[in-house]
């Protein structure tokens, strides 16, 4: 890989020690990945955050970074293991606090913003079309490739915070045009809008590590929010190509080599697929954190309902979203706790429950094997009606 | 050997060599060190202070944080060679200060091997392994190729087939070393030379074997083989596998005649 003199000089040593271990992971990574060089990104997007995941090690190696290493562009991080502010009310224990607290402490020496989510780009931190950024939560990188135009890889969380401190990425995967290709189309033939979780469980399997193109219905950010996390929750591609209309040009219709129609019959069986038992003990929507306009959607709802049964309930969103609507907040903390910097899947929910229920394709991926739960998907209105009654 | 430098520094050690990949998240203790992945070879063997050789990780990317967590207790291996890194452990390599090297030819690498790696060339000394120079002349003639008994006189390999092979003299060219080779071996002259091919290299004990392979055209001429041969015979390549020969014969032919020797 070619480097300029500055990069270089990073390499060295002579801008630090932290720099230094962040060039060395950026030119490693751009010569496994063949890249070419290094190019500048608007903002980094850092994964590996929970105490849950990274751990002991994850602990150490972010403060031994912190140690001298500041990041150069605008960067967030992914969702902790709880909220820093009603972590007690979540069940969530002291020395899991504690934990999780340094590695908050490290991210902020080293310039990271207190942004604990898996949707940087509803925080304020939308990328514009075409810039290349170095994003990490692979529901965050398939939105930004997709939906805003950006153009990230779906980066490692040492390799994010790398691009965070340095402000640069190697050029390889999806920051290439020629790489950003669908190679095979699926078409959402009369898929209801609660279904466009399931609807992206199944396109992931379908596109493997293709790019797919998604025809056939156009989505709403919050459905491609919803779509997008479960396509890259069960396919190895973090990018899709929305066509609503048909709009491709000839070039791309010559390279797709497959055509794929879900329709109603598909989704409906993956949702029964999914359902399993009626015994859970936690209710979770969120994941992708929930915007401020599901806030909304969910409290209004709700407004003249009564909590029903007797299972907990997580509302899990970013800090923003929670900040854009406090009278919804207020309807929804009548039903169950609204959780911000966290999630289902980051938690340590397996120290407080058994069996989970939520409307997240992606979770459905992860909640059995990160956060060894017994789940069942229902839709929304379908999770809405348990937890409430007239 | 030169491959390519993927975690700067130097490191010495001894070798632990499997031809399976390892993923570091569930495949190495964290507790022990010692690989824990039933499918792995090494299952049982501590990665601790070994240069540590596998063709490539798999897995988790929480592999990086593992590799990490076994430098700070001091049970990560002293460097890592592997023949195409892979995002997963070249970033743990590069967290732990690990010397790490790949693009190498692993199947030259044996268990318990001494080897010095050194990750800002990019290069894997075996240390205690001499590596020798030899050309390899094949001949064909009419689909069938000639093999040369070694003899009881010569200094390795007595009694296996080959090809018209000997060391490369200092100063030498190989190509000039193989038409030296022919002339002295079996008394032929000025052959037309149909390719040349990549050295290959093979292990063999405490010696890696680096053969130039040369592919020729013999015409009608009688072949006169010298003292270092017993016996000569014009093979078809398929009939190979009967014989008993150097090693790496057959991929040395298959690589010179285009096609898989079985």
């Amino acid at each position: 890989m070619h480097l300029t003199s500055e990069e270089e000089r990073a390499l060295s040593g002579e801008q630090g020690r932290g720099r230094q271990k962040a060039m060395e992971l950026l030119t490693a990574l751009g010569d496994i990945f063949g890249a070419e060089r290094l190019i500048s990104i608007g903002s980094a997007q850092v994964s590996g955050a929970s105490f849950k995941t990274i751990g002991e090690a994850g602990i150490r190696w972010l403060e031994e970074m912190s140690s001298d290493a500041r990041t150069s562009v605008p960067a967030m991080v992914n969702p902790l293991g709880l909220d820093v502010r009603r972590w007690r009310s979540m069940g969530v224990g002291e020395e899991f606090h504690t934990r999780q607290m340094r590695i908050v402490k490290a991210y902020g020496a080293m310039g990271l913003e207190p942004v604990y989510s898996c949707t940087p780009y509803l925080a304020g931190r939308r990328p514009r079309r075409g810039q290349h950024v170095a994003w990490a939560e692979s529901s965050a990188t398939v939105f930004a490739n997709s939906v805003v135009g950006a153009r990230t890889n779906r980066e490692g969380g040492p390799s994010a915070l790398a691009a965070a401190i340095v402000g640069k990425t190697p050029e390889y995967g999806l920051h290439l045009e020629e790489n950003r290709q669908p190679k095979v189309a699926i078409e959402l033939r009369s898929v209801d809008s609660e279904m466009t979780p399931l609807a992206g469980f199944l396109a992931g399997r379908i596109a493997g590590n293709r790019i797919p193109m998604i025809t056939g219905r156009r989505l709403s950010a919050d459905e491609h929010k919803a779509f997008g996390a479960a396509m890259a929750a069960t396919g190895a591609v973090s990018m899709y190509v929305p066509d609503p209309d048909g709009k491709r040009d000839r070039r791309q219709e010559q390279e797709i080599e497959e055509r794929v129609t879900l329709g109603p019959d598909d989704v409906i069986r993956c949702s029964e697929d999914l359902r399993g038992a009626d015994d859970w003990d936690l209710v979770a929507v969120g994941c992708p954190h929930c915007s401020s306009r599901e806030l909304r959607s969910m409290a209004s709802r709700l407004r003249r309902r009564r909590p029903s049964g007797d299972q907990d309930v997580w509302f899990c969103t970013s800090r923003r979203a929670f900040a854009l609507c406090p009278d919804a907040i207020k309807v929804l903390r009548r039903f169950g706790k609204v959780l911000c910097d966290t999630c289902m899947v980051v938690s340590p929910i397996e120290e407080l429950y058994g069996a989970t229920a939520t409307n997240s394709g992606k979770a459905m991926v992860y909640l059995p094997t990160l956060g060894h739960q017994r789940t069942s998907f229902l839709t929304t209105s379908e999770l809405l009606e348990a937890i409430s009654r007239k | 050997m030169t491959g390519r430098g993927i975690r700067r520094g130097r490191a010495r050690g001894i070798s632990l060599v499997f031809p399976t990949p390892l993923s570091f998240l569930g495949g190495v203790d964290v507790r022990t060190g010692r690989i824990s992945d039933p499918e792995c070879e090494a299952e049982g063997r501590s990665v601790r202070g070994k240069v540590l050789c596998f063709p490539f990780g798999r897995g988790s990317t929480v592999g990086s944080y593992v590799i990490y967590q076994l430098k700070l207790d001091g049970k990560a291996p002293k460097a890592i060679v592997n023949s195409s890194a892979e995002p997963i452990v070249a970033t743990g390599a590069i967290m732990s200060d690990i010397p790490m090297v790949d693009g190498v030819n692993l199947s030259l690498m044996r268990d318990g091997d001494a080897i010095a790696v050194d990750g800002s060339d990019g290069t894997v000394d075996l240390l205690d392994v001499e590596e020798r120079h030899v050309v390899t002349g094949i001949l064909r003639r009419r689909g069938k190729i000639l093999l040369l008994q070694r003899s009881d006189d010569v200094g390795s390999y007595q009694g296996c087939w080959a090809g018209i092979s000997g060391y490369i003299e200092s100063g030498e060219a190989d190509a000039e070393a193989v038409r030296r080779e022919i002339e002295e071996e079996v008394g032929l002259k000025g052959l037309r030379m149909v390719r040349r091919v990549e050295p290959q290299s093979f292990r063999h004990g405490t010696v890696v074997w680096t053969v130039h392979p040369f592919l020729f055209d013999a015409g009608g001429e009688r072949i006169r083989t010298d003292w270092e041969h017993a016996n000569s015979a014009w093979i078809k390549p398929e009939e190979l596998a009967r014989y008993d020969t150097v090693p790496g014969l057959g991929t040395v032919v298959g690589k010179l005649l285009r096609r898989p020797i079985p």
